[in-house]
């Protein structure tokens, strides 16, 4: 018996949590890295601003911050897709029964 | 007045008291929204209605501790606090990219109205959907217990003539006291009488009030405080906290006094970078948000609402707290800190006690929007997932609401009589719970979402792991440490970690070793409905 097509709705939301994941990996392992090597075990005399913020918290920290922020707006508007969630059911207890595969709604 | 003498005097009292009127109000509403549907589904999901803006600002990591437990470490070790926090910047995308748009697919195609309901439906198995219902109650319950306990300080702190302002557990303004128990009894009755009147909506409305408040005391707070520490110049805040504590203030790993251990070295920096955005991500309170937002647009703008809020939340935040730092070198609790620079800033103000006290307010709207919350998760669990399921199936609307408000009041009245006489580590039981409940089900959610080959012994393995794992890191840390309660950092890790890669682990390889879930129960929920085209509606 052949498999029916993937929902479009499960194929997208694959998709999406792998990009979401994958922005949350390069986040961390460039703030982590870049506040590192920058930001610790650093003579204090060698320490310049930006703004309000000590550079290695502007560059580290901040400046990815704003990255992220525009990032997710194009997320949202720009990747995310808006399929329709579907319809939803009304599900009855007292008519489940409560063996392996018994009900999915 | 010098900041040291500084009370909080009626305005801050007057403020708590209009959140409550408003809080109450807003219980009311929800009452009226909740008739428009069926009772449960009404009560326990707000009839799947959520918005953009009550959905961004009410379902991520979120509590009292943002206005006071974050500006103290701010306060006490510097700019390194910044990168402990970084991991929100990518919170709006993880909290809702992830698992959202198929979390809330799959309720409404289930017809599942709890998380222990989404797990009974996708493996057909009311055992697995016991266990969740289980592991989600008794962390929840160590939860709530605890904010009960930051209410009732709160309240006191507010008390006419009291001069401390910090609300840590070390502190306890002045001991356990009347000030206190009328605080706990005045917070208990409000946020108890509330969510029962209204439900998840109530808890989501109040929810949202305060995060509308606390944005605008952070904005209030930085106009008033931030241009007076840079009058010389943007980099004088830092420079004069510096002066004050010393040159790690502005490097990693952070100030730390005498003897103390550093506060953030490299494993703990990458170890927050898990807790905040794959921590909230596994809440259950925060996923079953997620299931009641009202469509797939909803979501997409949440993500940016988010994205936005938590921008000019916490950036604004660490500056506000190193200029404190700079022109309160000496503030005897780290915790007061916010309520000292908003009454010290506004004091000559016109209006200034009333402004001190809306921004003071605001750490007691989110621990009772808190409390609110576990409670509504806490109840449907009883009502929902045990009564109903496996007592009651035909239990008709009247009968499901008398229960679940006798539901709420029971576990309102543990949250009081369990801090008549509060335990000393209560905060270490926030972050245990915290930390096991998402390393509980961060990983039988993704499996359940989005691996068909998934099993229900696979998650429930993957579940009992995870908690297994943060029990025994707690465990073994409290006996090497020879302290009431503290966790064992494996690898310079925080528990989280190793919590959910050992769920992971269980989880794959447990499914991986039992049979294939049924292709008809896998299909009905993975593939395209029948005559349904696969291009996006």
């Amino acid at each position: 018996m052949t498999r029916p097509p993937e929902d479009a709705v499960v194929q997208a939301a694959r998709r999406e949590s792998v990009l979401a994941l994958g922005t949350w990996l390069v986040a961390m392992t460039y703030t982590i890295t870049y506040c590192y090597l920058y930001g610790y075990g650093r003579p204090v005399d060698t320490l310049s601003f930006v703004l309000w913020f000590p550079d290695w918290v502007f560059w580290g920290i901040i400046a990815p911050w704003l990255v992220c922020t525009m990032i997710s707006v194009v997320f949202a508007f720009g990747i995310m897709g808006n399929e329709s969630l579907g319809d939803e059911i009304d599900v009855d207890l007292s008519a489940e029964t409560s063996s392996e595969g018994g009900h999915a709604g | 007045m010098p900041a040291e003498a500084a009370q909080a005097g009626y305005g801050t009292l007057a403020m708590l008291v209009v959140i409550m009127a408003i809080s109450v109000w807003l219980g009311t509403q929800a009452q009226k929204a909740v008739e428009r549907g069926g009772f449960i589904k009404g009560y326990f999901l707000g009839n799947r209605g959520l918005g953009a803006w009550a959905l961004a600002l009410t379902a991520t990591v979120q509590s009292g501790g943002t206005f006071m437990g974050f500006p103290s470490l701010v306060y006490s070790y510097g700019w390194i606090v910044a990168l402990w926090i970084a991991g929100y910047m990518v919170v709006p995308i993880t909290g809702f990219a992830v698992l959202g748009k198929r979390f809330a697919q799959l309720s409404r195609r289930t017809g599942a109205i709890t998380i222990p309901d989404l797990f009974d439906a996708r493996y057909g198995n009311e055992r697995l959907g016991l266990l969740a219902s289980i592991l989600i109650m008794a962390f929840m319950t160590f939860l709530m217990i605890a904010q009960f306990k930051a209410g009732a300080l709160v309240m006191k702190l507010a008390w006419p003539g009291n001069t401390s302002l910090a609300m840590a557990e070390d502190v306890a303004v002045g001991g356990i006291d009347k000030p206190y128990y009328i605080g706990l009894a005045v917070f208990s009755l409000t946020v108890v009488g509330y969510t029962l009147i209204g439900g998840f909506l109530a808890s989501v409305w109040t929810d949202l009030f305060q995060s509308v408040l606390m944005l605008v005391g952070v904005v209030i707070l930085f106009l008033a405080v931030v241009p007076i520490a840079s009058q010389a110049g943007m980099d004088r805040p830092t420079l004069d906290a510096m002066a004050a504590t010393g040159p790690d203030y502005a490097l990693g790993p952070g100030f730390s006094q005498q003897g103390q251990p550093p506060f953030l070295l490299l494993g703990a920096a990458i170890s927050f970078f898990f807790v905040w955005p794959i921590g909230g991500m596994g809440s259950p309170a925060s996923m079953v948000r997620v299931m009641a937002c009202k469509d797939n647009n909803t979501l997409r703008r949440s993500i940016v609402l988010l994205s936005f809020y938590n921008l000019l939340i916490y950036i604004p935040l660490i500056v506000i707290c190193i200029c404190g730092r700079a022109l309160l070198p000496n503030v005897a609790h780290a915790d007061e800190i916010i309520p000292r620079l908003a009454i010290w800033s506004t004091q000559e103000w016109a209006g200034g006690s009333l402004i001190g006290g809306l921004i003071l307010a605001a750490p007691f709207g989110a621990v009772m929007a808190t409390v609110s919350t576990y409670l509504v998760v806490i109840a449907s669990g009883v009502v929902r997932d045990i009564y109903q399921r496996f007592f009651r199936p035909r239990a008709g609307d009247a009968e499901i609401r008398r229960v679940s408000h006798v539901v709420m009041i029971a576990f309102g009245l543990i949250g009081v009589l369990s801090n008549i006489q509060p335990v000393g580590f209560l905060q270490t039981l926030i972050v245990f719970s915290t930390t096991a409940t998402a390393s509980s089900f961060v990983t039988p959610a993704l499996m359940l979402a989005f691996w068909r080959r998934s099993t229900a012994a696979g998650s429930a393995a993957a579940m009992l792991a995870g908690a297994g794992t943060i029990l025994t890191l707690f465990i073994v840390g409290s006996i090497a440490g020879g302290a009431a309660f503290q966790p064992y950092l494996l690898g310079g890790l925080e528990p989280i970690v190793w919590g959910l890669a050992v769920s992971a682990v269980a989880g794959i390889t447990v499914s991986l070793m039992t049979s294939p879930p049924h292709e008809a129960l896998v299909s009905q929920l993975f593939d395209a409905p029948a005559g349904k085209p696969l291009t996006a509606s």
